[in-house]
């Protein structure tokens, strides 16, 4: 079984992705900001990551950009899912290593087809 | 709902667009028809309905039809179809044609998602066969405000973030300070919208080398099936080709048209599968 992990300060948020996460036949690991999911990664390296951009201690960018240094940090496919959804927001996230982007709020559909727009499912 | 009610929205669904509404699915009618109810003013579906028998306004009518009609759509739906379309269908009949110019037309085209899909292809991924061709895009629906919504070409939040991707997105599209986004102007520039209603002669739209007419049929009743097929199967070049949605088929309805041999989904006139399959 591939794993996801959903990193987001908001209990809530993930909570509901991950229970839609799980429904697409993810095991799901969490995370409530960015250097707690650099432990995780360094830990075990996820499959995916969804991936919120502002967050307590280390912001969702900065975790993108520190894990695509790390030696298995190519691996994981990054679907970043973010409230800040303007173009330049986008493009900062995709050159950073982003493979995907949502924006919030989303739904079931979304987050499938995000997914599916990179091979997840 | 009442029986009365729901028989009377059921029976002008099906003359007035030809969709089959089961009674075990009347809550379609009370969400498709509400954004009309509220407009109108209508506290319930029996006041729209007393409203609807009394004025007999047909323009009123017509509209009450359309929004009856699923508006349920998404950008690159069935993309591996769509990708076929251009890399196989449209590059055999540019050969076999001798303008250099294709049509294509998506027959019930909804808000526009399918013939926008199709022109981020041929801005994307044209092939080199296709260069220099002339292709028209023509997207009809039966619905005046659907209509305006894909020639408009802005897209909500949930509508961008179904089928497309982020880098599909962010180059063929604008964010709006609404929140909205706006289909570029490359991808408008190649496609024309009409309100058109599949029911009705399509004489006026032309002749084309692809019809895509993909989960329009699944909706709607038989005889509307058939009245449909008659009335694009008059509309394709010679040589030409209908595309249906997955799992809908003509077989039963018309004896004019045969499965494509090298396309699931794909309808050549009566007796051309043949010749189509050895000129591939």
């Amino acid at each position: 079984m591939k794993t996801c992990l959903i990193v987001d300060d908001s209990r809530v948020v993930r909570k509901v992705a991950a229970r839609i996460v799980r429904d697409l036949k993810f095991e799901v690991i969490e995370a409530g900001d960015g250097a707690e999911a650099m432990r995780q990664c360094r830990q075990n390296m996820p499959d995916a990551i969804l991936l919120d951009w502002n967050m307590p201690v280390m912001n969702g960018l900065d975790f993108l950009r520190a894990l695509r240094r790390e030696e298995d940090g190519k691996h994981p496919l990054v679907v970043f899912c973010s409230i800040e959804n303007d173009a330049e927001h986008i493009n900062e996230a995709l050159s950073s290593g982003a493979d995907e982007f949502i924006m919030k709020p989303f739904d079931a559909d979304i987050l499938e087809s995000k997914f599916a727009e990179v091979g997840l499912v | 709902m009442q029986e009365e009610v729901f028989n009377e929205l059921a029976e002008l669904a099906l003359k007035g667009s030809g969709q089959a509404i089961p009674k075990s699915k009347s809550y379609l009618i009370e969400a498709r028809l509400a954004a009309i109810a509220r407009r109108e003013g209508f506290g319930t579906m029996a006041d729209l309905v007393h409203c609807l028998k009394s004025r007999a306004n047909p323009v009123f009518a017509a509209e009450v039809a359309a929004a009856l009609v699923s508006k349920d759509t998404w950008f690159f739906r069935d993309r591996d179809a769509l990708k076929r379309v251009v890399e196989d269908v449209l590059p055999k009949r540019l050969k076999a044609s001798n303008t250099g110019r294709l049509k294509v037309w998506c027959a019930g085209g909804g808000s526009g998602q399918e013939a926008y899909s199709l022109a981020i292809l041929l801005e994307d991924e044209l092939p080199a066969s296709l260069r220099g061709a002339k292709i028209d895009i023509l997207s009809t629906d039966i619905c005046k405000v659907t209509t305006e919504k894909a020639r408009v070409a802005r897209y909500g939040h949930y509508d961008v973030q179904k089928g497309l991707s982020i880098h599909r997105l962010v180059k063929h599209f604008t964010r709006l300070e609404t929140g909205q986004w706006e289909a570029s102007e490359a991808l408008r520039s190649r496609i024309s919208f009409r309100q058109h209603n599949l029911l009705e002669r399509a004489d006026g739209l032309g002749n084309f080398d692809v019809i895509l007419c993909r989960n329009v049929l699944s909706g709607m009743a038989r005889s509307a099936r058939t009245e449909v097929i008659d009335s694009i199967t008059k509309q394709m070049m010679p040589g030409g080709m209908i595309l249906l949605g997955g799992g809908e088929s003509v077989i039963g309805l018309t004896d004019k048209l045969e499965p494509a041999r090298h396309f699931r989904g794909g309808w050549v006139a009566a007796g051309t599968a043949n010749a189509e399959a050895s000129a591939a």
